[in-house]
């Protein structure tokens, strides 16, 4: 039982401000590229030119004559020394796929790295690498999944037939019968480009030699640090014991810095080699064409429903343009059946059918990136949505209130076999078309309309999967079930707490949010509690930051530990206040009898502890000092509806969002600015996805947009001022806290796709493809010819 | 061209006197010279804004200007911001306040631009500094919150 009544205020739900935000905001923070060792080289990669090539020969004789290079390291050398990345075990691989760290005999992608040039300073590295040359026997490139499944196809991988890197299909119902029979079938295809995460900061890594007492300590830009260590470990072939895996200040994660890459995994291997520290940071463009891509969907969607709008079953076709290599960890199959299998999202659908294949192709491996697959499996079916009332003749509000699971039906299993429960679906929808003024949006819409301009309004609503425990698998297909993280709550000697987890921050402010927990919990002043999510050294095992998992696990295992450590706390405070252990409780750092009338503090009862335990029996001291493990089992999920209203200048085809107005059930809010943050910094990727996003590449498998110039991400311009509003409920795990990081990227493409198709629709037109460019616009208005 | 050349300027009103390499870039020479890695690169040329620096009282991109053009210049970087008791400038002290940074790496950037913003319209409305920041990009913000931290700061001046 939680004792926080006893606490004079609650954290959980305070704004408190994060400590953790000072050094970033006074230009103390310490990113990876921040770090040096003494003695340091520096790493440069040489990339492949060529999406698809036999590489002839290699020749870095002039490189190596170099003043300042150390070391020219190739793919050969390394065969045999290290273990390649073989494709994650996945239920429906179509194929292996093995990526060399450094390519040998093929390279499959623009961007592969093929050399590893190891000099004194970043610049002599560049300088060498224009020196190695490379005899390249170019192949024909692979860039269309629709033509790289065909029969007779170039092959990626000689062991993927087809290039099916992922192949599913699945049936729940009789979807043929349902469909034959339904009152009404609407069918249309949608298609999403690929796109980028886009951290602010690049990947890269320091790999030390012999630091402290570990025989290889890395320093590395990203999100799972005991992850790194166990791949590390195996592919190194050391033991995970002599590597140490720290995660400094990283800016911006997003699922990009959640894989492994071949990268820092050579930069391990050089700093064990040559025994000195090296450093590597991507720069723009190789982050542009080395770090993995996400989306590229083509899905073609068909639903069946009744008179009234009910939907009775859907049927998809889906193609994923995975890229080269099977990404390792999560594999191929992320975006291929995460966009298939969540599909039915927040509705009731008791039927459901998909076809869906993640087909290699020449680019750039595609990897996890916030809310993997969801977007665009939402995004197709609210369109979808959309067309069917429209035949109907129903409000998009009506058909969706018809057909979101209502808490009435809730637990409800779904056509993909996953468990709705405690979650306000239809309160956001209908909040957000209370505060959004709906009816008057439509009333005003008729109005622009009548007077020439060109407006859309978008509803759009969806079900985030978030926490997931151990029965539930983040990477569909694979063993992974990273449900089970722990954190250790430590006393210190001068009475202040520490958490520990391996929890690490892109600026989640997780830790903030950890020590609101444990202060409600332990009724310890928040100034007195403190938190350390970064390093293998210090931090007890856990999987780290991704799929809106964090706050659910580290809260979890904080609350459990908390429940132990206050036990212990309470059982030595009344052997040394002479009380019985009932009497006691902890209210401001200070343990004292309900009736105030003795008390101990924090502080001095650890000091006894630690310095002067003589006459304290040994069962009783047993250190205060406790790690707890938290698996919630299944997911909680989150979710939201948004009402947008777009604007589209029939001349230029410019979309400007002139409102937006999101509603969000996270759960039990923890720290409600953070949580604003999350949501409104979500949307604002999901209209960059929606408007802007797009990594382009020609025929021949040459990457078109590999700088910031080329690949737009939204400004503060683009922009609007998102107005946010709560319809939460707390789920089953452990303090009702549900996750908030990726929910909010899905609602913004589909609510921004339905209403600029709802605006072209006004004049007969349609879009069916995303990123709507102006160009792309005009084409659905038929303004410029070809299709949309 | 020498390689090397000779440069004196002032960062964060202490004088230096450093010899550089004609290539190396301002950015470079405050990060690995000066030590000041307060200052990000984002881009490396000069879309993101993560490495905006005041340079003779104008923002400007480090990341596209040499260590040697700076010759004789006065800047100011991130380090700069604090006064000399330790005090953040308003701007820091309201970025926190308004939960104006995430991940934090375009940040730097960002005051440096909204400091230089305020300097020169003390009551911009919101469109005006949302067109004021455009050119630094942020990733995880959505911007509206660095929004209010700026108009929070226009508003403290009034009092």
């Amino acid at each position: 039982m939680s004792d926080a009544r006893f606490v004079n205020q609650r954290m959980v739900g305070s704004s408190v401000i994060p400590d953790e935000a000072i050094p970033l905001v006074e230009g103390d923070g310490r990113f990876l590229n921040d770090i040096k060792l003494p003695g340091m080289y520096h790493v440069a990669f040489l990339r492949s030119q060529h999406a698809h090539a036999r590489l002839i020969a290699v020749d870095a004789s002039e490189a190596r004559k170099l003043p300042g290079v150390i070391k020219v390291l190739t793919g050969q050398e390394l065969l045999g020394k290290v273990d390649p990345f073989r494709s994650m075990p996945n239920r429906f691989s179509g194929g292996e796929s093995i990526q060399h760290w450094l390519a040998v005999d093929k390279v499959r992608f623009c961007g592969e790295a093929i050399c590893a040039v190891v000099a004194e300073d970043r610049a002599t590295a560049e300088d060498a690498v224009d020196l190695i040359k490379v005899d390249y026997d170019p192949l024909p490139a692979v860039t269309d999944p629709r033509l790289g499944e065909l029969d007779g196809a170039p092959l990626v991988h000689e062991a993927c037939a087809n290039n099916y890197l992922i192949k599913r299909e699945y049936e729940r119902g009789n979807v043929d019968e349902i469909f034959r029979d339904a009152h009404t079938v609407v069918k249309r295809k949608f298609k999403i480009g690929r796109k980028q995460a886009l951290c602010l900061e690049g990947r890269g890594c320091v790999a030390g030699y012999r630091e402290n007492t570990f025989t290889l300590t890395v320093w590395m830009s990203h999100q799972l640090p005991y992850v790194v260590r166990h791949y590390l470990a195996k592919h190194l072939r050391m033991a995970e014991t002599d590597v140490r895996v720290i995660i400094p200040h990283t800016g911006g994660g997003f699922g990009q810095k959640a894989s492994i890459y071949p990268e820092e995994f050579v930069c391990a291997h050089l700093a064990l080699t040559l025994r000195r520290p090296v450093k590597w940071v991507e720069d723009r463009i190789e982050n542009m064409v080395a770090s993995t891509h996400a989306r590229d969907q083509t899905i073609e969607l068909e639903l069946a429903a009744d008179k009234d709008g009910h939907i009775l079953a859907i049927s998809s076709d889906i193609w994923v343009d995975v890229g080269a290599y099977s990404t390792y960890l999560w594999s191929a199959g992320m975006e291929p059946l995460q966009t298939a299998g969540l599909m039915p999202g927040p509705y009731r659908i008791g039927a459901m059918r998909y076809r869906t294949r993640g087909v290699a192709t020449n680019k750039t491996p595609v990897g996890p990136y916030r809310a993997v697959g969801r977007p665009s499996a939402s995004a197709s079916l609210e369109l979808l949505i959309d067309e069917m009332a429209r035949k109907l003749k129903l409000d998009p509000v009506e058909v969706r209130l018809r057909n979101l699971i209502s808490e009435e039906a809730m637990p409800y299993r779904s056509a993909n076999n996953l468990v709705h429960d405690n979650v306000n679906y239809i309160p956001c929808l209908k909040l957000s078309v209370l505060k959004s003024d709906y009816d008057r949006q439509r009333a005003e819409q008729r109005e622009a309309l009548a007077s020439g301009k060109l407006r859309g309004i978008g509803v759009a609503c969806f079900a985030e999967l978030t926490g997931l425990g151990t029965s539930t698998a983040v990477g569909p297909g694979t063993l992974l079930q990273p449900g089970r993280d722990a954190a250790t709550l430590r006393l210190e000697t001068s009475g202040v707490l520490t958490i520990a987890a391996a929890l690490p921050s892109q600026g989640q402010r997780i830790m903030t949010a950890m020590r609101q927990v444990a202060s409600d919990e332990l009724g310890i002043k928040l100034e007195d509690i403190t938190s350390i999510t970064n390093d293998t050294a210090t931090a007890p095992y856990g999987f780290g930051t991704f799929a809106s998992r964090t706050a659910v696990f580290g809260s979890g295992a904080v609350i459990m530990a908390a429940r132990e450590l206050r036990k212990r706390l309470l059982a030595m405070a009344a052997f040394l206040l002479k009380v019985p252990v009932e009497d006691l409780t902890i209210v401001n750092s200070v343990i004292q009898t309900v009736d105030r009338s003795r008390s101990i503090s924090l502080r001095d009862m650890a000091e006894k502890s630690y310095f002067s335990a003589k006459d304290i029996p040994q069962e009783l001291n047993q250190g205060f000092e406790v790690t707890s493990f938290y698996d919630p089992k299944f997911g909680s999920f989150a979710a939201g509806a948004h009402v947008v209203v777009v604007d589209v200048d029939p001349k230029t085809g410019h979309v400007e969002i002139v409102r937006y107005v999101a509603t969000e059930d996270v759960g039990t809010v923890i720290n409600p600015a953070v949580v604003e943050g999350q949501i409104v910094g979500g949307i604002a990727q999901g209209i960059g996805e929606a408007l802007l996003e797009e990594l382009v590449y020609d025929d021949a498998g040459q990457p078109r947009t590999v700088t910031l110039a080329d690949y737009l991400i939204p400004s503060a311009l683009e922009i609007p001022r998102i107005e946010l509003h709560h319809a939460n409920t707390p789920s089953a795990a452990l303090g009702g806290f549900k996750g908030c990081g990726e929910g909010s990227i899905i609602g913004a493409l589909g609510a921004v796709a339905c209403a600029i198709s709802d605006a072209l629709s006004r004049k007969g037109g349609d879009i069916h493809s995303f990123p709507a460019t102006p160009e792309r616009v005009l084409k659905g208005l038929g303004v410029l010819p070809g299709d949309a | 061209m020498a390689r090397e050349q000779q440069i004196k300027l002032t960062v964060n009103g202490r004088s230096y006197e450093k010899t550089v390499p004609a290539r190396l870039s301002l950015a470079d020479f405050l990060r690995d010279h000066l030590h000041l890695t307060g200052t990000h690169l984002g881009c490396e040329h000069g879309v993101c804004g993560a490495c905006t620096i005041s340079m003779n009282g104008r923002s400007a991109r480090s990341c596209l200007a040499l260590a040697v053009q700076a010759d004789g210049a006065e800047i100011v970087t991130i380090e700069g911001l604090r006064a000399e008791d330790g005090t953040r400038h308003p701007m820091q002290q309201l970025f926190l306040e308004n939960f104006a940074l995430q991940c934090g790496y375009c940040t730097p950037g960002f005051l440096i631009t909204a400091i230089e913003l305020l300097r020169d319209n003390p009551k911009p409305t919101e469109h005006e500094v949302r067109e004021a920041i455009s050119g630094n990009l942020c990733r995880c913000s959505g911007y509206q919150a660095i929004v209010d931290a700026i108009l929070a700061a226009s508003r403290l001046e009034l009092a």
